[in-house]
């Protein structure tokens, strides 16, 4: 390691010719001027426009005949390679470890020459990390191995920045998360820094809930956080990162009823959602006659079909609505709300909640009503939504007559696939009463539904 | 313009100078977004260290992921709203964020991850405001009269001015690739020291009319420094924007980009002689639309007399009923909460109009006589006083060890504890301008100040300490002269002794009666 030259742009001898910048380089480190000289800045601009060869600079200060002042370091930095990195963080630890008094130890030195991002500088850092209790070294080096922005060292910035440890050692772990932000994977980041938006330690708490707001989409995760269970400051910062985090504005786009009429719970939802978003909430039903007749916006308008199977509106309605709105710059178009795992569950559990209610008949399936589907696609999500929930689909034509003979021989409860009050709810209520409300009067797929959209972006 | 290209020396690039050629760093601005969401692995050295510096974004060595950017303020002219968003940057950097108002009345923010380029710089756009081309080689923030517009004394409105001379500058036909960087500065009262820029344009009345002498060639450095002198031009104020850029297209053709140590416009003024850089000026202001023989000769006369008043105070307006208030910030040092503070104070107590001084203070505009007391007592005000000390009110500092590679010693925490020891020890009859930089490149301006220091190494007790070179004799007065070298080196333990005894000797400073409670102390 020790033997091979560590220059910089040195140019190419000529065969048989000593190389040009031995010839030219009159810079030895010997010759350097003390500190205290007034020559010393002179020599040293001298030598930075020169063709450096740091081989005998970084010999001289591993034999510890040359102190690395922050001045000649200035001057070597951006000439080092990996390679030469790595010598002098070597000998940076001897003299760290060896030091019989902190202060006698030039604590910036790695940040003064981890500026360069290499593999080589990578892996010694991960070397000295894996053998190195002492704190005060580990809060310097877990930034710069944050720098080098390797993957594969999110585990041990996770695991020091979340382990009970000395607050320098977590903090410059967290340090390094922030400063290789966007090369970890983002789900488990997103956690990492959620856990520690709520730690006792101020200055993390601080920094997490800065690095969450960074982070894509981030107004989401900043929303989950509970103000309650923050520190006062940090409950504080919050808020100011949600107030430079504005809310895009939102197309929601309903099932409707005649005449384009919209339900009042979707209205109520829309009304809802606007003042706690802090941005325009729209509601178009399928049945406007202008439904891509909108407002201008300064930032991306997000589409957010709320129909509930890829029937004939999510297949070819829904597209032609995004094709007339697809001259508006930033669109962003969600999948339809039956496809959101989040509702499937929600559904799931408000399926299992009527099956277990023993005031309807209790350990009988829950009978999904849905208005009838003809496509193979829609008979096959029905199929998938039938697994997940633990419901019976059947399709209910909208007519009294029809629904009291399907549900003739049916002792359970009924779950009316309808986001809103529609014919269908109408047709139930006169049999199962308040068990046979729509779903967004439901309060658990009310809230999962009201809380993923309160935290789009 | 096709005849000044031919005219281009044909001189070995340096370098550096083969990769500003490559491309312009202002490309990078639509990639900004892409860098941000997957990392900056993709940027090599030089356009990271390099590049970046055209859209105003510094990776910082001593730093590093760690990024600074730096504002363009024209004329130091900022709004309380711009502020405002400034300080919620700087508050997402948490303890890694602050921000320093520089001696160009511009504001540099640090702290900042390569994930904030693309919002940040967008936000700023959003608000008026820009970071393009205020680092490296390009022409540096314009500096104008900090009082422009308010002020009783001035001779002109430097706002407007400095505005169309940056927008002439950031424009298509602006320089994108100069040999060095370029400092411009507009003067509009008596007060308008500004001959360390390549390019000042002083008030000056020719037969009578109000217009501008041009100075040229000012600039300060590790190994040379000089004043600005004159052109022998006289411009009337609408010409300014383009002859700023016929001087800058001048300089970029003709700069010396082989040799970077002798690459500023003064070294280009020598090598062609002053009254065949008029000529050749004159040629290219032609090129840019410009007819020559409205450049109309000048002596070099001017209305600029006195030294940069101290800004700091409450001070009446030009506008009857109104006052600028003046506030000390030290070193020019500047947290997310203090400057969310100024700027409700601004929006509190005067029109959200605020302006940055070069003495890297901060004034408040159009407050109401009636209003003045009211903020005179805003808590801020403790940390940021209107009535500073003589010392603290024009204590000049760059940005030190802290942020800097080449910096020997902590310049603003040193000059702030030094100042501050030393107006406990005296009693000064006037203020006493000192200028503090860290090292011989004198971004603090040494010599300008009646006293300046620069950081060194000493040997004391055996060992070798922190210390600091003691320039004295910096004037701009109208006899305007450079400081001169007076020691070469005290330790930083000992400098409040050794200035303490300066003040006395040179300006006329009287120790302070000690109370008993302090002699009882230090018995």
């Amino acid at each position: 390691m020790g033997s091979r030259p560590c220059s910089v742009a040195a140019p190419a001898a000529p065969s048989g010719a000593a190389p040009a910048f031995l010839v030219e380089a009159p810079f030895a480190p010997s010759d350097l001027p003390s500190p205290a000289s007034a020559e010393r800045w002179d020599w040293l601009q001298r030598l930075r426009g020169s063709q450096l060869a740091l081989e005998p600079w970084l010999a001289a200060i591993e034999a510890d005949q040359l102190v690395p002042d922050s001045d000649l370091l200035a001057v070597l930095a951006p000439g080092l390679d990996g390679e030469g990195v790595v010598r002098l963080l070597r000998w940076w630890r001897s003299q760290a470890f060896g030091a019989a008094a902190a202060d006698s130890v030039d604590f910036s030195l790695p940040q003064r020459i981890g500026r360069l991002r290499d593999p080589a500088v990578a892996a010694e850092l991960r070397l000295a990390l894996s053998d190195c209790p002492d704190p005060a070294i580990r809060a310097v080096l877990l930034p710069l191995l944050g720098h080098q922005r390797c993957p594969d060292d999110f585990p041990l910035l996770r695991r020091d920045a979340l382990r009970p440890a000395a607050a320098p050692v977590r903090r410059g772990a967290l340090e390094g998360l922030c400063l290789g932000l966007s090369a970890w994977p983002l789900a488990e980041l997103r956690t990492t820094l959620l856990q520690l938006a709520t730690d006792l330690d101020v200055p993390i708490a601080s920094t997490a809930v800065d690095a969450l707001a960074r982070l894509p989409h981030g107004r989401g995760p900043l929303l989950s956080l509970d103000p309650r269970r923050l520190d006062a400051g940090v409950a504080a910062r919050l808020q100011r990162r949600l107030r430079r985090l504005p809310a895009s504005p939102l197309l929601l786009l309903v099932h409707g009823r005649a005449q384009g009429s919209i339900p009042v719970e979707l209205e109520s939802l829309a009304a809802q959602l606007q003042q706690r978003r802090g941005a325009p909430v729209l509601l178009r039903a399928l049945t406007d006659p202008q439904p891509a007749d909108l407002p201008a916006f300064d930032r991306p308008l997000w589409l957010v079909p709320l129909l509930l199977l890829p029937g004939e509106h999510v297949r070819q309605d829904l597209p032609r609505l995004r094709r007339l709105l697809q001259p508006r710059a930033g669109l962003r178009a969600l999948p339809f709300l039956g496809s959101w795992p989040c509702w499937q569950r929600a559904l799931a559990a408000e399926a299992g909640c009527l099956a277990r209610d023993p005031s309807l008949a209790a350990d009988t399936p829950t009978l999904l009503l849905h208005h009838p589907v003809s496509s193979p696609l829609a008979r096959r999500y029905l199929g998938h939504l039938s697994a997940i929930t633990g419901a019976t689909c059947q399709e209910a034509a909208y007519s009294p007559e029809v629904i009291s003979e399907s549900l003739q021989n049916h002792r359970g409860p009924v779950l009316p696939l309808a986001l809103a009050a529609n014919r269908l709810t109408e047709v139930l209520t006169p049999r199962y009463g308040a068990a046979a409300a729509p779903l967004l009067s439901r309060p658990g797929l009310q809230e999962v539904l009201f809380q993923r959209l309160e935290a789009l972006p | 313009m096709t005849d000044l290209l031919s005219e281009a020396p044909s001189a070995p690039l340096s370098r550096l100078e083969e990769s500003k050629a490559v491309f312009c760093g202002l490309d990078l601005a639509s990639r900004l977004d892409q860098l941000g969401r997957d990392g900056w692995e993709a940027l090599d050295e030089t356009t990271l260290t390099v590049h970046l510096k055209w859209l105003g974004i510094f990776f910082r060595p001593v730093t590093p992921g760690r990024f600074m950017v730096r504002l363009r303020l024209p004329n130091g002219a900022i709004t309380a709203d711009q502020l405002s968003l400034l300080a919620d940057w700087v508050d997402a950097c948490g303890e890694h964020g602050s921000a320093d108002i520089t001696t160009r009345q511009n504001i540099q923010l640090r702290g900042l991850l390569l994930e904030d380029m693309a919002p940040l710089l967008t936000s700023l756009e959003q608000c008026g405001l820009t970071s393009r081309q205020s680092g490296h080689d390009n022409p540096r923030n314009i500096t104008g009269n900090p009082l422009a517009g308010i002020d009783p004394l001035e001779w002109i409105d430097t706002r407007p001015l400095v505005e169309a001379i940056q927008q002439a500058l950031l424009g298509p036909a602006g320089p994108r690739n100069l040999p060095r960087k370029f400092n411009v500065a507009v003067g509009g009262a008596p007060d308008s020291f500004l001959l360390h820029n390549d390019l000042a344009f002083l008030p000056a009345l020719r037969d009578g009319e109000l217009g501008f002498t041009v100075l040229v060639g000012g600039f300060f450095s590790a190994q040379r420094n000089e004043l600005a002198v004159p052109l022998g031009l006289w411009l009337r104020p609408e010409q300014l924007p383009t002859f700023t850029l016929a001087v800058l297209h001048h300089y970029g053709l003709h700069g010396n980009r082989a040799a970077r140590n002798r690459s500023r416009l003064m070294y280009l003024i020598e090598a062609l002689g002053l009254d065949a850089y008029r000529a050749a000026l004159r040629l290219s202001h032609v090129a840019f639309g410009g007819d020559s023989a409205e450049l109309l000769d000048h002596d070099g006369s001017h209305l600029v007399d006195r030294a940069p008043r101290d800004v700091c105070g409450v001070h009446p307006q030009k506008q009857p009923g109104l006052c600028w208030v003046g506030l000390n910030v030290p070193m020019g040092r500047l947290q997310a909460g203090t400057m969310a503070e100024l700027a409700q104070l601004a929006r509190r107590h005067g029109s959200g109009d605020l302006r940055f001084s070069e003495s890297q203070n901060v004034v408040i505009a159009d407050v109401p006589s009636e209003r003045v007391q009211a903020l005179l007592a805003e808590p801020l005000l403790a940390h940021f006083p209107a009535s500073p000390g003589p010392l603290l009110a024009e204590a000049v500092s760059c940005t030190g060890n802290h942020y800097c590679g080449f910096a020997l010693i902590p310049t603003k925490s040193t000059a702030l504890a030094v100042v501050e020891e030393l107006e406990r020890r005296l009693e000064l009859p006037e203020a006493v301008r000192t200028h503090w930089t860290g090292c011989p490149n004198a971004c603090g301006q040494p010599y300008m100040g009646q006293i300046g220091l620069m950081g060194a190494k000493a040997r004391k007790d055996g060992r070798m300490v922190e210390a600091a070179k003691i320039f004295l004799g910096g004037s701009m007065q109208a006899d305007t002269r450079l400081a001169d070298l007076h020691h070469k080196g005290v330790p930083l333990d000992d400098l409040p002794e050794v200035l303490e005894e300066l003040l006395i000797e040179h300006f006329g400073a009287r120790r302070r009666t000690a109370t008993p409670s302090e002699r009882s102390v230090s018995s």
